[in-house]
């Protein structure tokens, strides 16, 4: 009894330890993509991860910064050591002190100092200050491994060589680096499994386009993971256990080979823990081989590079993947993405010009604040020949950010409504103020943010979505408490999601959303409500101290053809106001009448004393 | 050495000389003018409590450590300064300091490498050292599998293959144990006597001191105590710092009445010491092998044995006598409780002059 009671404990513990990782090793050949079903054995995951340009680049990344950064940490962080050790016990303690207190602090504090002080001194944001911020972490690391080893050391074989005639740099390689050798290659995969490892650090110092595993991991997230990235999370898994597997080998080698000499004596001969230099060596160009090899692989990927590259950065999921490599073959650019979740996420790195992005998407009220500030280049209109598909009815709005059209081209727009689903309401909907009636109590979803929320309640009042009168704010604000009672939940993203699964009956949600609702759940409808709502534009910019104009151009242009547009459209199910595919955008969802139309707003930067005067009322609202 | 008259007046001359070498660690003076000239192919060893200062010494002779202030002359040049892989000296190390990623030949061929010997010389060399320090076919083995006596072998044999003129050693016995420290004091010696090496020794044993040393230099507190061959540093102590390091001592407080009497313990005893005045209080050292024990009444006092001890060749007794706990030896054993009598020939009663104060309690030779 006692003996099945270790079994099962011990079963649970690796139940718990491996259980995930067999997850996802066994979904990386699932064919299907589904994460629960499985739909039969496959390598195509893997297939279409070597394919991946992507994929394979940021690995490169990641790896070579890995490396570079252990390397470099490693040889600086043993100088480091040998200082250290020459100085008095006080004067090393403080130093040690001052050496573990990086060790401890948060990776988000680490990440945004490093940051701050790229940008404190004008350097931008590139791969070098990935990899610096990489070294500038693992050097602490790598100092607390090789320090216990000097301390051992005491320095007494030191000076035994020094005695026997060696200069302090010989005895410094012959007899101490063989004995701290442990050390620094525990320090070395210690900083090198650290790098890898590292996102938050990555995150706050990579240029633009520069991309490591996590880093892509995480932008993905956002848009969906797909199967692929099980797969190559598979083959880091299993890269890694190589990689211990091999210093295993390799020490427990060292020690086999000490024993046969000695066996010949009665003597036990210790066995030797650890690795030796020539072991940690062949290491560490095995290492090295095998990252540059996938470099080049990388490399020999990437298409024509003739015409340089072009950096865009844009909104999670909203271009066709298959677009770009389109964009690459025609035009022989090369297109670096990075991916943004909001307008206010993108809008310092371009203030602050911590990467150097090409082109933007940014939506009308951030373009409105981002004019006026400075920071865009103006369009020249002649190299743009296909705005002319741009559908009239859009221009109004545009003139509203961006007056003449100067600074932005729109990507998508859309307007805020109402879905319904029919099986759950009677009557037509046509007013937000069927959003106040009691008999929806519980069924109500009303967005999660400030501005959304008040175009809602000051339509329906009458005022405007971008009103800074308090009295007209404060009597919004009641009218929105008046009906939290009602509230099923406060949702943006997901409300979508709710609606398909039968969660409430009404939702207010953007247009763009509704075709993809309407596909998984035939019985909702969608409708701007009488009153009038806000109709939204994302658009692209270039900004100012552009690197590649040309390119960025060219990449507005390509949007903007038909057969381009068309495409996109399929993908994203978002309203692209293009003429050529007016056939596809045709019905009220996603090309509002111009009845409707003329009783819309477009959202305006209010100011940063308008931004307060909102917080202070959507506190008042939120908190009641 | 030979006959030409050069070589003869080198072995007169001194081959290092020490001047007024001073040094301090965080504030603390550790060495304080110290002086001191070494004779070729002298086995000299400094004697001392530890802190006394004379590992820093060594260590500033080997070069590892830079006196504040003074000299260090070697064959007439100044090597203060010098790197300690430029010396013509070498080190045996308190840990042995043998390195541990390299087998036993490889250890002691370290020196010979660097300074560019041929492969064969360097065989030869190996065989030779290893033969010396008895450890014939030991080239292979790996140095951390050896017991500690063979691993100082194998460290003095490293030293000494590189010829040098000079050898130190720290405390080298001083982790081994007592019969294999013995075995390796007569060692060294043969070793010394066969290589004709100038040795300087630093240890806190006494025995060790006195076994092998052609001179005993014996340190307290950065200061020179006492100096002299082993006989002249066991017989006749300078002072009770001395007296009491070296061997077992009774030391007491006595009066020199006139020439040739002092007062101890209220008794008067003879004794062969003249010149330090009337009714002066000094310090009296009495070794405890020179008590002699009698029946009550035939000696000067008489007393109790309060212990007994059998510490091998003789007895280790303790007498109250006078008020005064005496240390005696004797091949007789007298049990705890007789009455005894004790008595010491006026040539076994050591006078030294007291020192004026605490400080002076380390009195340099110098004064």
């Amino acid at each position: 009894m006692k003996k099945l009671g270790r079994i099962l404990y011990l079963a649970l513990i690796v139940l718990f330890l491996y259980l995930p990782i067999g997850t996802l090793m066994a979904l990386s050949f699932n064919s299907g993509k589904s994460m629960s079903a499985w739909q039969g054995f496959s390598v195509k995951w893997y297939q279409e991860m070597f394919h991946s340009q992507e994929i394979m680049e940021a690995l490169g990344n990641t790896l070579t910064i890995a490396l570079w950064a252990s390397v470099i940490a490693t040889v600086v962080g043993v100088l480091a050591c040998i200082g250290l050790n020459a100085m008095s016990e006080k004067k090393r303690s403080f130093f040690m002190g001052v050496n573990n207190i990086p060790l401890l602090n948060a990776d988000i504090v680490t990440g945004i100092s490093i940051m701050m002080s790229f940008l404190l001194f004008g350097i931008s944001l590139s791969y070098g200050t990935v990899l610096f911020a990489h070294i500038t972490f693992c050097i602490p690391y790598v100092i607390l491994s090789v320090m216990p080893k000097f301390k051992q050391l005491e320095n007494i074989t030191y000076e035994a060589a020094m005695d026997l005639g060696a200069t302090p740099v010989y005895a410094f390689f012959k007899v101490v680096l063989p004995d701290i050798m442990p050390g620094i290659v525990s320090g070395f995969l210690l900083s090198f499994t650290m790098s890898v490892d590292d996102f938050v650090i990555t995150h706050f110092t990579r240029g633009a386009g520069i991309n490591t595993l996590s880093t892509l991991i995480y932008s993905q997230v956002k848009i969906g993971v797909r199967p692929t990235l099980y797969a190559l999370s598979t083959l880091l898994f299993v890269t890694v256990l190589v990689v211990l597997l091999a210093v295993n080998i390799l020490s427990s080698d060292a020690g086999k080979r000490r024993r046969k000499a000695g066996a010949d004596g009665d003597y036990y001969v210790k066995q030797k823990r650890g690795i030796t230099p020539k072991g940690a060596m062949a290491l560490v160009v095995a290492m090295l081989l095998v990252v540059f090899g996938l470099n080049q692989y990388a490399g020999s990927m990437v298409g024509p590079q003739d015409q340089g590259k072009l950096y865009v950065y844009c909104f999670g999921d909203y271009i066709d993947p298959d677009l770009i490599d389109q964009f690459e073959e025609e035009t022989g650019y090369e297109v670096v993405m990075d991916y943004f979740d909001t307008n206010e996420e993108m809008y310092p790195v371009i203030k602050n010009h911590t990467a150097s992005y090409d082109v933007i998407c940014a939506s009308d009220y951030m373009i409105d604040r981002m004019r006026n500030e400075e920071l865009l280049e103006p369009i020249d209109v002649r190299y743009i020949p296909n705005l002319e598909n741009l559908q009239d009815n859009v221009k109004g709005f545009i003139e509203e950010f961006d007056p003449g059209m100067k600074y932005s081209v729109p990507h998508t727009w859309g307007t805020y409504g109402i879905i319904y689903n029919t099986t759950m309401i009677d009557e037509e909907i046509d007013s937000w103020a069927q959003l106040w009636d009691k008999k929806y109590d519980g069924q109500i979803i009303m967005p999660n943010s400030i501005r959304e929320a008040y175009v809602v309640a000051g339509r329906l009042l009458g005022y405007s979505i971008n009103t800074t009168d308090e009295r007209e704010l404060a009597e919004m604000t009641q009218k929105l408490i008046q009906q939290k009672p009602l509230v099923y939940s406060f949702a943006n993203d997901n409300a979508r999601d709710l609606m398909i699964g039968d969660a409430a009956a009404l939702a207010v949600i953007t247009s763009g959303d509704v075709l993809y609702a309407q596909e998984e759940n035939e019985n909702l409808e969608y409708v701007v409500p009488k009153e009038g709502t806000e109709v939204w534009t994302d658009c692209w910019a270039i900004p100012k101290r552009v690197e590649n104009k040309e390119a960025a151009l060219a990449w507005i242009d390509f949007m903007l053809r038909g057969d381009i547009a068309r495409i996109n459209f399929e993908y994203l199910t978002y309203a692209i106001p293009n003429k050529e595919i007016a056939d596809l955008t045709a019905g009220e969802v996603l090309n509002p009448s111009d009845e409707i139309l003329a009783n819309c707003e477009t959202l305006k930067n209010l100011g940063s004393a308008g931004d307060d005067l909102y917080s202070k009322y959507w506190k008042q609202y939120k908190g009641k | 050495m030979g006959q030409h008259p050069a070589e003869f007046l080198k072995m007169s001359m001194a081959l290092i000389e020490l001047f007024d070498l001073s040094k301090s660690y965080d504030g603390e003076l550790v060495l304080d003018e110290f002086q001191l000239s070494i004779k070729e192919n002298e086995f000299i060893t400094l004697l001392g409590p530890s802190g006394c200062g004379k590992t820093t010494t060594l260590r500033i002779v080997g070069g590892f450590t830079t006196p504040d202030t003074g000299k260090v002359i070697f064959e007439g040049k100044d090597i203060t300064d010098l790197a300690p892989n430029k010396r013509q000296i070498n080190t045996v190390f308190q840990k042995y300091a043998l390195f541990p990623h390299m087998n036993v030949a490889e250890n002691i061929a370290f020196g010979l490498k660097i300074s560019g010997k041929t492969q064969s010389y360097i065989n030869d060399k190996i065989k030779y050292a290893l033969k010396l320090v008895n450890l014939s076919g030991y080239e292979k083995r790996d140095p951390m599998s050896l017991s500690g006596g063979q691993q100082q072998r194998i460290a003095i044999a490293r030293a000494i293959v590189n010829e040098p003129k000079m050898l130190l050693l720290d405390e080298p016995l001083g982790a081994l144990d007592l019969k294999m420290r013995q075995d390796m004091q007569y060692e060294l010696i043969r070793l010394k006597n066969e290589l004709g090496i100038t040795f300087l020794y630093v240890t806190h044993d006494q025995e060790e001191a006195l076994t092998m040393s052609d001179k005993v230099v014996v340190m307290n507190q950065g200061y020179i105590q006492q100096m002299g061959t082993p006989e002249e540093i066991y017989n006749e102590p300078e002072n009770a710092f001395v007296a009491d390091f070296i061997g077992d001592s009774n030391i007491l407080d006595g009066i020199m009445m006139e020439d040739r009497v002092v007062k101890i313990c209220d008794h008067i005893f003879p004794c062969i010491d003249e010149g330090f005045g009337v009714k002066k209080p000094v310090d009296v050292v009495i070794r405890p092998e020179d008590i002699i024990i009698g029946k009550p009444g035939a000696g000067i006092m008489n007393g109790t044995v309060t212990s007994n001890v059998f510490i091998g060749v003789h007895y280790e007794m303790c007498i109250e006598a006078g008020g005064f706990e005496w240390l005696a030896q004797n091949t007789v054993s007298y049990p705890v409780g007789r009455q005894v009598s004790i008595d010491v020939l006026p040539e076994n009663i050591q006078i030294m002059n007291k020192p004026q104060s605490e400080d002076e309690e380390a009195i340099s030779l110098d004064d």
